[in-house]
C-alpha cells in the first residue's frame, strides 16, 4: 500500500513540477514582450510568419532580421510558426495567427498557397510572400483578391535561370565535364534550377531543351536519369538527398575528373570538404554563410547565387502599408509580383558584399532604406526600383 | 472474509480511477488550455475550432486503430495510407468530378491498403510491425511520386476549393465522428468481434487454444482502421483540398501517442477501450497546442516536443501501475 502510495505521490510530484516550469515559461515570455522596444508609433502592429524550413542558415538569418532588426526599429511584433510540413498546418497556423490578432501574414511556405490566400480572405488578414512565388495560373486567379498584397521573390523562371547562368559560368571556363547534385528533388525550386543547370550545360533531357520541358521529365523521374542527357558537357555523375551520398559514390564521381561540380542547393554543406580536398572547382546555390565565405576565398567554390538575410525587407514594407490603409498595387491594380534576383558572387570581395554588409545590425534593407516605401504615398514603382536596385 | 472484501472495494476504486484518469486528465488539458488562451488575451472561440480541426482526424483514425492495436498488433503505416487514399480521392475526382465516387474511391483505396497490410502479416506470417513499416515506405513512395509528378511545380495535387467547402463545419465533423465512433462502439463493446479481439490481445495462445482464428479476426481489425484511414482522408481533405507529400506524415506516430494518452495500453488485450481514440487524440492536440502557446516557438523550439515526451513517459508510468498488480485484469 505504502508502495502504491509513493508511486502515486511521484507522478503527482513530478506533473505539479512540470505545470511549475510551464506556468514559470509563460511568465517569462509575458515579461520578454514588455521590454520590446517602440521604435513606432501606436499600437503594435501583429505579423505571423509561415515558415517551412526553420533550420537552414537561410531561415535563421530571415528570422533574426525580421526579429533583431525589424521588430527593433519598427512597431511590429513578428509571430513565427514551427516548420510547417502540409496545407492543413499552414491553414491551422493562419487561424491560430489571426485569433491572435494578427494584421498581416507573410509566407514562406508553399505546400498550398492558394488556399493560405484563401484562409486569410476568410479571416480578413493581409497575405504576402516572401520567398518563392505563386504560379502564373495562380497569381491570375488571386491577383485581384483584395487581401492579397503581393509577392516579392524568386518565381521559378528565376530559380531555372539562376542554375542557367552557374552552368553556363563553367561551360566559359572550359568545363567538359560536370558533376551535379540535385539537392532535394523533388522540391520544385530544386528541380527548376536543375533543370536550368541542364539546359546552361547546353544538354537536353529527354529530348528536351526548354524550361517546363526538362523539368516536367524531372518531376516525373524524381531526380535526373543520366540516360537521358545529352550534349556536348558530360555528366559524369549525379547526386540528390540530404546527405544520401556516400564517400563511395563520390570517390567514384571525383575519379572520373570532373571540371566543376554543380549544385542547386546546400552542396557547400556537403561535400565542400572533399571537393576542396579533391581541388574541384565548385558551383552552388545557397547562402552567404563564414563557411561559404572560406571555400570561396581559400577553397574551391566558384561560384554562388544566393540570397541575404534582408532581402525579405521589402516585401514586410508592404505589408506594413497595407496594415496601415496604404495597399499598394501594380499599374493594373493588382496585387504586387516583384521578381527579386539571387545576388551572385564568383570571388571573395564580391561575396564580402553580402556576407560583410548584410547583417542584423545594419542590414542592406535597413529602416533608411525601407522607409522609402514605408509610407502612406509609396505605390508600385517605388517597390520595384527599391527591390531591383538590390 | 472481510479483509478479503476490503480488498476488492479498493481495488475496484483503484479501476475506477484508472478508467477514469484519462477523461479528468482530458478535462484538466481542456481547462488549462482555455485558461492559457484567456491570459494571452486570444480569441477563445476560434482556438476552439482550431483544436477541433485539428483533433478530428486523429480521434476518426485512432479509432479504428483501436481495432488493431487491441490484437496487441501496431500499426505505423496508417498515416501513409491516409495519403494514398487522398491521393486516390483527388486523382479521381479531377478525372471524373463525382464526388460520391471520389468517397467511394477514398474508402476503398483505405480499406485496400490495410487489407494489403493484414494479408502481408496475417497470411505470410510477417511480423505485423515490419510489415506496416513496409507498408509505410511503399505508400509514401507511391504518393510521392504520384504528387510531385502531377503536381510539378505547385509541389503537391488538389481538388477545387469550393467542392467540399461547404461540408468544412463543425457539425458535419461532429455527426461524423459520431457515427463511426458509435457503430465502432457498438462493435467493439458488444459483439463477438471486439471480446474476441481483446481475448486475443490478452492472451494469443489461450484465444487460439478456444477456437478463435487470429487471421480472421486480424483482417476484420485492419478492415475497420481501413475505413477509417478513408473517413480521415475524406475529412483531410473537406479541411484542406490540397495533397502534398508530406499530408498527414505525423498521424501514424500521433496515433500512437493519442491511444496510450487515452489510457490504452500499447500491448492491447482486456484492457482495449474504444473511448482511448477520442479522450486521447483530443488531449494531445490540447496539450500540443497549450505547449505552443505557453513557449514562443521562435525561442523555444524543440522544446514542446521535449515535454510531449514528458507527458507521455509519465502517462506510460501511471498506466503501468495499474498493470504491475498482481490480480488478472477484469
Amino acid at each position: 500500500m505504502k508502495k502504491k502510495l509513493m508511486k502515486w505521490l511521484n507522478v503527482g510530484l513530478v506533473s505539479v513540477l512540470l505545470v511549475s516550469m510551464l506556468a514559470g515559461c509563460g511568465k517569462k515570455s509575458d515579461e520578454g514582450s514588455e521590454t520590446k522596444s517602440d521604435g513606432g508609433k501606436g499600437e503594435t502592429v501583429k505579423i505571423g510568419v509561415l515558415v517551412a524550413d526553420v533550420s537552414s542558415e537561410n531561415a535563421m538569418a530571415f528570422s533574426a532580421y525580421y526579429n533583431d532588426y525589424v521588430a527593433k526599429e519598427y512597431n511590429v511584433e513578428f509571430q513565427f510558426t514551427d516548420a510547417l510540413e502540409d496545407a492543413a498546418s499552414e491553414k491551422a497556423a493562419i487561424e491560430k495567427f489571426a485569433s491572435q490578432g494578427c494584421q498581416g501574414i507573410i509566407s514562406m511556405s508553399s505546400s498550398d498557397r492558394a488556399l493560405q490566400i484563401e484562409t486569410c480572405e476568410e479571416y480578413e488578414v493581409y497575405y504576402a510572400v516572401a520567398t518563392g512565388m505563386l504560379d502564373d495560373a495562380q497569381y491570375e486567379e488571386y491577383k485581384s483578391n483584395e487581401f492579397f498584397v503581393g509577392q516579392i521573390g524568386a518565381s521559378m523562371t528565376a530559380e531555372y535561370e539562376t542554375g542557367l547562368d552557374m552552368a553556363k559560368y563553367f561551360v566559359e571556363k572550359g568545363a567538359k565535364k560536370v558533376a551535379i547534385y540535385g539537392a532535394f528533388i523533388p522540391n520544385p525550386m530544386h528541380v527548376y534550377r536543375t533543370a536550368g543547370v541542364l539546359a546552361g550545360l547546353g544538354c537536353t533531357y529527354g529530348g528536351a531543351s526548354d524550361q517546363e520541358g526538362i523539368a516536367g521529365q524531372i518531376f516525373g523521374d524524381q531526380g535526373v536519369d543520366l540516360s537521358k542527357v545529352a550534349g556536348d558537357v558530360e555528366v559524369v555523375a549525379y547526386f540528390q538527398g540530404y546527405g544520401d551520398t556516400t564517400a563511395d559514390e563520390f570517390n567514384a564521381a571525383s575519379q572520373a575528373a570532373p571540371d566543376a561540380f554543380i549544385s542547386v542547393g546546400m552542396g557547400t554543406t556537403f561535400f565542400a570538404q572533399q571537393l576542396n580536398t579533391a581541388e574541384i572547382p565548385f558551383g552552388d546555390i545557397d547562402s552567404f554563410t563564414s563557411s561559404n565565405s572560406e571555400a570561396m576565398k581559400n577553397g574551391k567554390l566558384e561560384y554562388i547565387a544566393a540570397v541575404y538575410g534582408s532581402s525579405i525587407g521589402p516585401v514586410f514594407a508592404v505589408m506594413l502599408d497595407a496594415i496601415n490603409g496604404n495597399v499598394i498595387r501594380d499599374e493594373e491594380g493588382n496585387a504586387l509580383s516583384i521578381n527579386q534576383a539571387y545576388a551572385v558572387a564568383t570571388n571573395g570581395d564580391e561575396f564580402d558584399e553580402y556576407f560583410l554588409k548584410d547583417n542584423s545590425d545594419s542590414p542592406i534593407f535597413d529602416k533608411e532604406t525601407l522607409d522609402a516605401i514605408v509610407s502612406d504615398t509609396a505605390n508600385f514603382e517605388d517597390v520595384k526600383s527599391l527591390v531591383e536596385a538590390h | 472474509m472481510v479483509k478479503n472484501q476490503r480488498k476488492l472495494n479498493k481495488y475496484k476504486i483503484q479501476q475506477m480511477i484508472v478508467q477514469f484518469l484519462p477523461l479528468v486528465a482530458l478535462v484538466v488539458l481542456f481547462l488549462v488550455f482555455c485558461a492559457v488562451v484567456q491570459t494571452k488575451g486570444y480569441r477563445l472561440d476560434m482556438y476552439l475550432k482550431i483544436v477541433f480541426n485539428e483533433g478530428i482526424v486523429l480521434a476518426v483514425v485512432a479509432t479504428g486503430a483501436i481495432f488493431i492495436y487491441s490484437l496487441g498488433s501496431f500499426d505505423i503505416s496508417l498515416g501513409a495510407a491516409t495519403l494514398f487514399s487522398a491521393t486516390m480521392g483527388v486523382l479521381n475526382y479531377n478525372a471524373f468530378e463525382n464526388v460520391p465516387l471520389m468517397i467511394v474511391v477514398i474508402g476503398v483505396s483505405g480499406i485496400g491498403c490495410s487489407l494489403l497490410s493484414s494479408i502481408l502479416a496475417s497470411i505470410f506470417h510477417i511480423p505485423v510491425f515490419v510489415a506496416t513499416v513496409a507498408m509505410m515506405s511503399v505508400l509514401s513512395a507511391v504518393s510521392a511520386q504520384i504528387i510531385t509528378s502531377r503536381g510539378g511545380a505547385l509541389g503537391g495535387i488538389s481538388i477545387p476549393s469550393n467542392v467540399l467547402k461547404s461540408l468544412d463545419v463543425p457539425a458535419f465533423k461532429i455527426v461524423t465522428l459520431a457515427v463511426f465512433f458509435l457503430l465502432c462502439l457498438y462493435v467493439f463493446n458488444f459483439t463477438k468481434i471486439g471480446r474476441r479481439e481483446k481475448f486475443i490481445g490478452g492472451n494469443p495462445v489461450c484465444a487460439k487454444l478456444t477456437g478463435i482464428n487470429y487471421n480472421k479476426h486480424a483482417i476484420i481489425g485492419f478492415c475497420i482502421a481501413g475505413l477509417s484511414v478513408g473517413l480521415g482522408a475524406f475529412l483531410t481533405l473537406v479541411y484542406t483540398p490540397s495533397v502534398t507529400a508530406t499530408t498527414a506524415s505525423s498521424l501514424g506516430m500521433n496515433i500512437l501517442v493519442a491511444i496510450v494518452f487515452g489510457g490504452m495500453p500499447i500491448s492491447g488485450g482486456a484492457d482495449s477501450k474504444i473511448f482511448s481514440a477520442i479522450i486521447g487524440g483530443f488531449s494531445y492536440i490540447l496539450l500540443d497546442n497549450a505547449l505552443e502557446l505557453i513557449f514562443d516557438s521562435s525561442s523555444g523550439y524543440g522544446i514542446t516536443q521535449i515535454i510531449s515526451a514528458v507527458f507521455f513517459l509519465l502517462v506510460v508510468y501511471a498506466a503501468s501501475m495499474n498493470y504491475r498488480t498482481k490480480t488478472l485484469p477484469r
